[in-house]
């Protein structure tokens, strides 16, 4: 058995994050888990930003910074989170500057900031359209000079919990096929988010909730899991994302008869509307016959008002991307764009430390000495709608508290001690697929998992397509069942991880529909046709989704309150939510 | 739709065989090699295996030989790979163990990051400032374009270096070195260089074949990157090394005699002043020559070699002028004449 003191699952900015802040206690052990290498991690995708308060280009405050935030989320956001946010945004930064994050420089020499939607000031601070990709190598870097283990392609199994303590993890190694228990006084989760769901997304192939799904089957419930961001502008067809930058630096979106719609949606925004707005507008032209191309599925982004010189230097991915990947320079001619499923908004609930509990129910005790942070957790800084370039800040920012949270508690721990018995479940998935030899196929119930959440769990929801799309994963989750698959080697197995994954995408998809399907109001990211509106009353509260016991259909559904106790100002009251 | 035949190289590590294997699949305009991998794992035969996740040329996993040439296969069309009819080869990436079909090993090359140190190195002693370093946007336009690296490996599988010295840093790490010298926060610049200068496998081993640039998915540039340290190397002063004494070798054989001088070179690169004190490594390194030297006498090439004359009269007062030239350009530029001397080397086919 192997041991550590801090064990991290998942390498992205707030696994590396919260490494690097436990590696400063010198007497402490602490190893990252990851399934791919720390420098594929899907956090180096994100392109266009990373969101604090500097004020480098106008006057910001991170009051401001916090107001935005809680009104992109459409309220839903604990506004003790996204005070700490706001307020930690600069330091983080200068931190991330200090260690030789490549920012992008204003003519003072400062880091530049740009534009981008949901925020009154410009507060993206970037690296060309590929920030993600800066801070997570200057991470990596950072923990290549501390020297901290890393178990690089290993996949994490099963959290084992045992009355409410957490012991470690059962990991599987993909180059030799061992399976591994590694006890750990205290264990962080930032294994990313779930939009591999979904037909058309941005997300990585790896990006499949493992964590999340890991902490629900521990018994810990899920928050906030309907909460999918589609974000507005994939490229067509792949969903690839092509960052929020290029409107941020005055990109257009067009409908068939070349309007810019968004006059007519968030006429004081534009295309710099939060996210959720800007898709919801697409979509309804979509649906109203105005689309582009011969498919009519998606709507035109037109580059060129930004000019030649400034694309060139400002925008090389996206310049590039749709060139590779779609045939098209922007340069010349609109790309055409569609919603795309981008974010998750929901996780494993959290405190502002990174501890996991499970909120404001009696009785409901935290998970000792388990930790959340970053896309898998929902702690929750976005509510019902992530603003762009929150995320690379969520990720640094409470990352890097999860780490000062591991410190302050993890001397106090007892070690722990995963007993064989502890790795039955585990090992007994990983030899059920490796035995099995049923009619289904992981790629074709995949491929129609990601049909169904996209076409009936989308954009707009309602009564009617929710419950066949819950009908249809429960369908897919029965026929999972007698799956079987064609490498039955030891030596880095994918065929065997696709189907673990798939596994987990089946379980999680059953809590985004189960939850869509209860919330009857349209919030942020959620937008039901049959209840448009907004509803305070009923729903200004986070759900909570428990794995179903012996005897239950399906996910138990409870309700939390919203934070409203930021401590260094008043909350923000609730106020209607138009841009 | 089309079909388009894919010819993969595979291992099975179970059974240590090594084979290759044809696979048709349906191609739609626009299909991406990586598409069409996983059409073939999805479809016709899951155990093939191979390292994907982005699919958008940001995450580095999925570098992989295209018809024999390094590239990221997310990022690679099949209309653009093959010639219509003709079928698409899949190898592993070169200059490393594979582990299993289109998986290598890529420890060895991740490796040559940690041992170039290729991370910031603070100023010791000396509180950061309280928010952000200044750095002029023109300083970090000269650098940020290294900083670009995905650390993929397609350069490194297609170094011609790596391929026969294990020791190489390669590309990728010299690259990044490059970065952390040109960066202004960082204060490890003189120890940079000249760790880059004297290591074995440092910037004085790339043979300027150019692979690097020509595989790199981003616009990193690494053979570029490797040029402008040897300058900076040999303006720091870090002179006293087989790669700088080579080159001005070269030079002044070339600025003496109007061509390369072939037989002093040996002797000039392992250092007349070094053999004449009795150094025992610089005998040592002379001695390695000698097989070569052997050869090519049995070939009857070395006489020939020490008969060659230098350029006429007319020649070598051109080569002179050349050299002028340089110098003011130096002095104008701030480029430097000996390192110029390599740029001039290849320029003439020195070797």
């Amino acid at each position: 058995m192997l041991q550590h003191d801090v064990l991290i699952v998942g390498s992205g900015l707030a696994g590396m994050r919260a490494a690097l802040e436990v590696s400063n206690d010198p007497t402490l052990d602490v190893a990252i888990l990851t399934k791919v290498h720390p420098l594929r991690s899907h956090s180096g995708a994100a392109q266009g930003g990373i969101a604090a308060s500097l004020g480098n280009s106008a006057e910001d405050s991170w009051d401001l910074h916090m107001f935005d935030t809680v009104k992109g989320g459409d309220y839903l956001v604990d506004q003790d989170a996204a005070e700490v946010l706001t307020r930690e945004g600069p330091e983080n930064i200068f931190e991330l500057e200090h260690m030789g994050c490549a920012f992008s420089r204003d003519d003072e020499g400062r880091v530049a900031q740009r534009r981008f939607g949901g925020h009154t000031a410009p507060r993206a601070c970037y690296a060309a359209d590929r920030t993600g990709h800066a801070v997570l190598t200057v991470l990596f870097e950072q923990l290549l000079r501390r020297g901290v283990k890393v178990y690089s392609e290993w996949y994490a199994l099963d959290l084992v919990v045992k009355d409410n303590v957490c012991q470690g993890l059962v990991a599987y190694d993909i180059l030799s096929g061992q399976i591994e228990a590694i006890s750990a006084k205290a264990v962080m989760f930032g294994t990313g988010g779930y939009g591999r769901a979904f037909r058309v997304t941005t997300n990585a192939f790896a990006s499949t909730g493992d964590g999340v799904v890991m902490a629900y089957r521990a018994g810990i419930p899920l928050e906030d899991m309907e909460f999918v961001q589609f974000h507005p502008t994939g490229l067509q067809g792949s969903g690839i994302l092509l960052s929020e930058a290029a409107r941020g630096e005055g990109a257009h979106i067009v409908n068939s008869d070349g309007f810019r719609f968004m006059e007519n949606y968030a006429p004081g925004r534009m295309e710099l509307a939060p996210r959720d707005i800007v898709a919801r507008a697409e979509q309804s032209e979509i649906e109203a016959g105005r689309g582009v191309t011969t498919l009519r599925d998606s709507v035109f982004m037109d580059l060129r008002p930004i000019g030649e010189e400034r694309i060139r230097y400002a925008l090389p991915s996206v310049l590039h991307l749709a060139r590779d990947f779609a045939g098209i320079d922007p340069l010349d001619a609109p790309v055409p764009i569609q919603p795309t499923a981008h974010y998750s908004m929901g996780g494993i609930p959290c405190d502002i430390n990174g501890q996991v509990r499970i909120k404001d129910l009696d009785g409901a005790p935290e998970i000792t000495g388990f930790f959340a942070a970053g896309e898998a957790s929902c702690v929750s800084v976005h509510g019902a709608n992530r603003l762009g370039t929150n995320s690379l800040l969520e990720a640094v920012v409470f990352g890097r508290r999860a780490g000062r949270g591991i410190l302050d508690v993890v001397h106090d721990l007892e070690p722990t001690n995963i007993a064989e018995g502890d790795m039955a479940d585990a090992v007994g998935e990983v030899d059920k697929f490796l035995r099995a030899d049923g009619p289904e196929k992981v790629g074709q119930i995949r491929a129609e998992l990601r049909d169904t959440l996209m076409d009936k769990c989308g954009v707009f929801r309602d009564d009617a397509q929710l419950r066949e799309c819950l009908a249809e994963v429960k369908d897919y989750q029965e026929r999972f069942r007698r799956v079987s698959i064609d490498d039955h080697g030891s030596t880095f197995n994918t065929d065997l991880l696709d189907a673990i994954e798939l596994g987990h995408m089946l379980e999680y998809s059953e809590v985004i529909v189960t939850g869509a399907l209860a919330r009857q109001e349209s919030r942020g990211g959620h937008a039901r046709r049959d209840f448009p509106t907004r509803d305070d009353d009923n729903w200004f509260r986070h759900t909570l989704a428990y794995r179903p016991q012996d005897g239950e259909d399906g996910p138990r559904l409870e309700y939390s309150d919203v934070n409203m106790t930021p401590q260094y100002r008043e909350p923000f009251p609730l106020q209607e939510r138009t841009y | 739709m089309a079909q388009q035949q894919f010819i993969i190289e595979r291992y099975n590590p179970d059974t240590e065989e090594s084979y290759e294997e044809s696979f048709d699949v349906d191609v739609q305009p626009g299909q991406t090699v990586l598409d069409s991998l996983n059409a073939i794992k999805w479809e016709q035969d899951g155990t093939l295996s191979f390292r994907m996740s982005c699919r958008h040329a940001i995450c580095g996993s999925c570098a992989m030989k295209v018809n024999g040439q390094s590239m990221l296969s997310c990022q690679t069309q099949v209309d653009s790979a093959a010639e219509r009819g003709d079928p698409i080869r899949i190898g592993p990436q070169g200059n490393q163990n594979v582990v299993k079909d289109l998986v290598v090993d890529v420890t060895k090359f991740l490796d040559q990051f940690e041992r170039a140190e290729t991370w910031l190195e603070p100023h010791e002693g000396q509180d950061p400032p309280e928010k952000e370093y200044r750095q002029k946007v023109e300083e970090f336009d000269h650098w940020s374009h290294a900083s670009t690296c995905i650390h993929c490996g397609a350069c490194y599988s297609d170094c011609t270096v790596a391929a026969v010295d294990e020791n190489f840093l390669g590309p990728a790490a010299l690259a990044k070195a490059y970065r952390f010298v040109m960066d202004s926060r960082d204060s490890k610049r003189t120890e940079r260089l000249q760790f880059l200068s004297e290591e074995q496998g440092g910037i004085w081993d790339c043979t300027r074949c150019y692979m690097c640039v020509q595989a790199c998915p981003k616009d990193v540039l690494p053979m570029d990157a490797i040029m402008e340290l040897r300058t900076m190397a040999i303006e720091a002063g870090f002179t006293n090394n087989h790669g700088t004494r080579h080159h001005k070798g070269f030079t002044s054989g070339v600025r003496k005699r109007g061509r390369l001088d072939e037989m002093m070179l040996p002797i000039q690169s392992v250092g007349i002043g070094r053999l004449l004190t009795g150094n025992i490594s610089a005998h040592k390194e002379m001695m390695d020559y000698t097989p070569g030297a052997i050869r090519l006498l049995k070939a009857r090439k070395l006489l020939k070699i020490a008969q060659r004359h230098g350029a006429n009269a007319e020649g070598r007062e051109q080569i002179q002028r050349i050299f002028e030239e340089v110098e003011t350009e130096k002095h104008h530029h701030n480029v430097d004449a000996e390192a110029f001397g390599a740029e001039f080397e290849t320029a003439i086919g020195g070797h």
